[in-house]
């Protein structure tokens, strides 16, 4: 296998990997940059949204379009009952509402424990084989993650430039309370919001699903990692937040297939202190102002 | 005063009655990682136990001495780390009392609870494959499964020479349990003249497909042995999505029917395993089938043998006349050879390689993936496959 080969195989599983990143990370952002939740409960919501894709498309062989919709309607719910029963309560309350948080995700955690079982379960493949271009060998099951994982960032850039909602979850999140006075209901823009980010991680979870496998534990890793670039790229920063998984997902890629998987763990952290040190904001985030 | 000395009464009848269930009752412990990879392992101890406590108890109770003692089971679960592994093994030890204990089940988790267990003179029946797991200076932890140092050798012989690999790579997780079989490994296939490259990785990784870039490039062989079978399935999944052809081995651990279901048929189709247990010994079929009906889904292959561990634990105490001098029992336990269990006779062995007398002794085969059934190719002991 020749050093061209390599390369673009490891861009692609970076690319890969750094889009599913950044489905998550946009998700947690979002959250945190409307309502001031560090959510750690968003890799929850990853799993929930690939379990009932699992069940739905694995053991019910129902159409992959329907089932991606109920998958990710249905954790939206989720997620808009656990807005209105919890999170709604700790809007702006940064450490109450991350405790919170903490104890929304084991909660479902352990309750998919109960329903579903400890054992892993697979989704059958989307789509199978390999695009085979000079050589260089893609499956197809990941150029769907990506293709999948683009068209979700478009739409949410479409719907947040370009529709009134959008604009106002925008002005929402730059001001609450300017926002609310200039005729913004602010009761609605933050369960929009966490419904949003909660969407974007079921989706991704449905993305990941027939890649990976599915079980109540798969949750944990997107939600360090997400935490992990919205730091790099600025916490509430949505451009941010596509960089930074991106770039995590490239680091991984290129240290893990050049180097070692030990050290692929090592330059993410080597990077976010270097952030933290050198720009405490993020790459693309803003100076928080001071009273 | 009257409704006082009532109350007084009431409560030494009831104390009375607890003390008196206490004493006719055995409750063995069980120390796994019932969350996370390793879940399916945990399972499988389990059902080895809650059978061996079934079948003892649809009998009246294990008869010790004239007395017939009901079995119970009270499980804890490590999440596959060390320091869960002691908090989980204090509980069982300090709060509950127990003597006898099914686990732990990882190699960190073995080495972490040694002193403890050792001190509290608390018999274990332990999945660990790192040959610290066993030794004079824990006399009191057993082992009933195959692993690594017993199999390895004998099956990488044969399965080099019956595949004609020389470079083969190997991927394991970063921890006790991964190492130790990384240098086993390693030994075994530079003994049968291939060459193993071994690369770690932390536990929660579920992407590999940048390692096996890399790796796969030179490799004619990829060897999954020491992995869980979750994990073991997501490497084999991946490596064929990168258009890996080659063989691939699995010669620890019985990873088949996890590793198929996440895998998928075709991508598991031609890999060698290790098989623990023979589906053509009636009463090992039994045991398959047992399972089957009882979870409604394919057993862990380790399963029967922490079944057979019990059996013979049940018969020491028997003879020992005992059920909590368990200094007498392990010396009773030492003992035994030739038991009739539900894998054939059974003893113990390993003085040589681990100082004591402490590792189950039975045969094990190897096995290939044909159209999603587990085949066997060839039957072994330590010092050969054929």
């Amino acid at each position: 296998m020749s050093m061209d080969i390599i390369l673009a195989q490891t861009v692609v599983n970076g690319l890969m990997v750094g889009m599913i990143y950044v489905l998550m990370a946009i998700g947690f952002t979002m959250v945190f940059g409307i309502m001031r939740i560090v959510n750690f409960a968003h890799g929850e919501f990853y799993m929930v949204g690939a379990f009932l894709f699992a069940i739905l498309y694995g053991s019910n062989e129902m159409p992959f379009a329907v089932s991606v919709l109920l998958a990710v309607g249905a954790t939206a719910l989720l997620g808009l009952a656990m807005e209105r029963v919890v999170f709604r309560r700790f809007r702006g309350n940064e450490i109450n509402g991350m405790i919170a948080s903490v104890g929304v995700a084991l909660i479902i955690q352990n309750s998919a424990l109960l329903m579903w079982g400890s054992s892993a379960r697979t989704v059958p493949p989307v789509v199978s084989g390999v695009l085979s271009i000079g050589g260089i060998v893609f499956p197809w099951s990941r150029l769907v993650v990506i293709i999948g994982a683009i068209l979700a960032v478009v739409s949410l850039n479409l719907l947040v430039v370009h529709t009134r909602i959008g604009r106002a979850m925008r002005a929402v999140a730059q001001d609450a309370e300017i926002a609310q006075v200039q005729g913004i209901r602010v009761d609605v823009i933050f369960p929009a919001a966490f419904v949003l980010g909660v969407s974007l991680a079921a989706f991704a979870g449905v993305l990941m699903a027939p890649v990976l496998s599915v079980s109540p534990f798969i949750g944990l890793a997107p939600t360090l990692k997400a935490f992990v670039i919205v730091v790099i790229g600025g916490l509430g920063s949505v451009p941010g937040a596509v960089v930074g998984g991106l770039l995590i997902g490239l680091i991984e890629s290129f240290a893990g297939t050049f180097v070692s998987a030990s050290l692929a763990e090592i330059l993410q952290f080597l990077v976010v202190i270097a952030v933290v040190l050198l720009r405490p904001q993020g790459l693309l985030g803003r100076k928080e102002r001071e009273a | 005063m009257k409704r006082f000395e009532l109350i007084a009464v009431l409560a030494a009848l009831v104390t009375c009655s607890g003390a008196a269930w206490a004493e006719d009752s055995v409750t063995i412990g069980v120390h796994a990682s019932f969350s996370g990879a390793g879940a399916a392992f945990a399972e499988g101890m389990l059902a080895a136990t809650d059978f061996a406590a079934e079948d003892v108890n649809k009998d009246g109770g294990l008869d010790v001495g004239g007395k017939r003692y009901k079995i119970l089971i009270k499980q804890y679960d490590d999440r596959y780390r060390a320091a869960d592994a002691v908090t989980a093994m204090d509980r069982l030890m300090i709060q509950d009392g127990i003597h006898f204990v099914v686990g732990p089940m990882g190699s960190a988790a073995a080495v972490a609870t040694k002193d403890q267990t050792t001190s509290g003179k608390v018999i274990t029946m332990t999945l660990a494959f790192t040959p610290r797991a066993l030794g004079a200076d824990a006399p009191f932890a057993y082992r009933p499964v195959i692993t690594t140092g017993e199999f390895s050798d004998p099956q990488v012989a044969w399965l080099m020479k019956s595949t004609s690999a020389k470079q083969v790579v190997s991927l394991l997780p970063n921890d006790e349990t991964g190492q130790q079989i990384g240098v086993a490994n390693f030994n075994s296939y530079a003994k049968a003249g291939a060459k193993l490259q071994v690369e770690y990785f932390e536990r929660e990784r579920v992407d590999f497909v940048p390692i096996l870039t890399r790796l796969l490039m030179k490799a004619d062989g990829l060897e999954l042995g020491g992995n869980s079978p979750t994990t073991a399935g997501l490497i084999l999944k991946q490596a064929r999505e990168l258009g890996y052809r080659g063989p691939v081995f699995v010669t620890g651990g019985d990873v088949s029917a996890e590793m198929l279901k996440v895998a998928g048929k075709e991508a598991a189709e031609g890999t060698y395993v290790h098989l623990p247990i023979d589906t053509g010994l009636p009463d090992t079929a039994a045991y398959v089938a047992r399972f089957k009906a009882k979870y409604g889904q394919n057993m862990n292959g380790f399963s029967p043998f922490f079944y057979v561990g019990l059996q013979m634990l049940f018969t020491a105490m028997k003879k020992a006349g005992s059920v909590d001098d368990t200094t007498k029992i392990a010396t009773t336990l030492d003992g035994l050879s030739d038991v009739p269990t539900a894998m054939g006779e059974a003893g113990w062995t390993g003085e040589q390689k681990y100082g004591i007398k402490h590792q189950i002794d039975l045969p094990f085969y190897v096995g290939q993936i044909k159209d999603g059934v587990v085949t066997k190719v060839a039957t072994c002991d330590v010092n050969a496959c054929k």
